[in-house]
């Protein structure tokens, strides 16, 4: 087998991802992708009638862009656990970064395995969500 | 709240299938091609594209909402107060295009803890998982929900 990144990765080592600029029509994508049709995400009008501002993003939509740090590192296969806790929301506009941090490396049934700690920080610092993530080689 | 469906998905189930898998990873933003070319998962082996890993959120488009509201109805939640908290997952194996799942639901854990302000908060955490075609379990979740307001202490 080619050399995998599992034979190199180490404790503190870093990934990120950054999204710019995030927009209304990404929270009607992700609507439409995900089945997630709370009008609170797509409806200004309805959106203002909640008490907010304007209409912001689903959280999952935040949670699966921050899933692609584990998938994109290690491969979209290799992701045996990932989880999110949501803090704040994510408002269009936003600029944010999606990063993940090694944990721990560890071996577990002769399979390499690596616990990440993950966040998704927008421009103000502040946290929408945080997360963490296993991943380990799988073969078919 | 977002009305009654259309149309049920006759057989029940999620079916994973690769439009969707490429519609929801564009979605997020991710161009890997394992979740975009057939050719390149067959390179590396696979059976198909690979579902990206928080595709199973697209069970909303094929499962019953009225029968999630009852669910949540028979917690004593009030949905006007409610708030996603957390979201985990736990995979056997990656799921692939092709495969239709089953969905079950798991344990069910209420609590309450006394939110920063001072105000009660309702901890609802909902396990469930994913059966394949032969029966066995791919991918656990957890669901956390909270309920900010509203709560009467027992």
């Amino acid at each position: 087998m080619s050399e995998s990144i599992f034979d190199t990765i180490k404790e503190g080592d870093e990934y990120t991802i950054e999204h710019s600029n995030f927009s209304r029509t990404d929270f009607v994508k992700y609507a439409g992708a995900s089945g997630d049709f709370n009008p609170i995400h797509h409806d200004e009008t309805f959106a203002k009638m909640s008490g907010n501002e304007t209409v912001f993003g689903q959280g999952m939509l935040t949670a699966g862009m921050l899933s692609v740090v584990p998938s994109k590192w290690f491969g979209a296969t290799s992701v045996k656990k990932f989880g999110v806790r949501f803090k704040t929301r994510l408002w269009p506009g936003d600029n944010v970064v999606f990063k993940g941090v090694v944990n721990k490396v560890y071996t577990d049934k002769d399979l390499v395995h690596v616990d990440l700690d993950l966040t998704a920080v927008n421009q103000k610092d502040e946290v929408l969500i945080s997360g963490f993530a296993t991943c380990r080689p799988w073969a078919p | 709240m977002f009305g009654p469906p259309v149309a049920v998905i006759s057989p029940a189930g999620l079916p994973v299938e690769r439009g969707k898998i490429h519609e929801f990873a564009c979605s997020v933003y991710d161009d890997d091609p394992l979740y975009h070319d057939l050719d390149a998962a067959k390179a590396a082996g696979l059976p198909s594209v690979v579902a990206p890993v928080t595709f199973t959120s697209t069970q909303a488009l094929f499962s019953d909402p009225m029968a999630e509201m009852n669910a949540l109805g028979d917690l004593e939640l009030n949905l006007m107060f409610i708030l996603h908290g957390g979201q985990e997952y736990e995979f056997e194996r990656p799921i692939f295009a092709g495969e239709v799942l089953t969905p079950h639901a798991g344990e069910i854990k209420v609590y309450t803890k006394k939110g920063r302000r001072g105000g009660l908060m309702k901890f609802v955490e909902i396990d469930s998982h994913f059966t394949d075609e032969k029966g066995e379990i791919v991918l656990r979740l957890k669901n956390t929900l909270i309920q900010t307001q509203g709560v009467v202490e027992k």
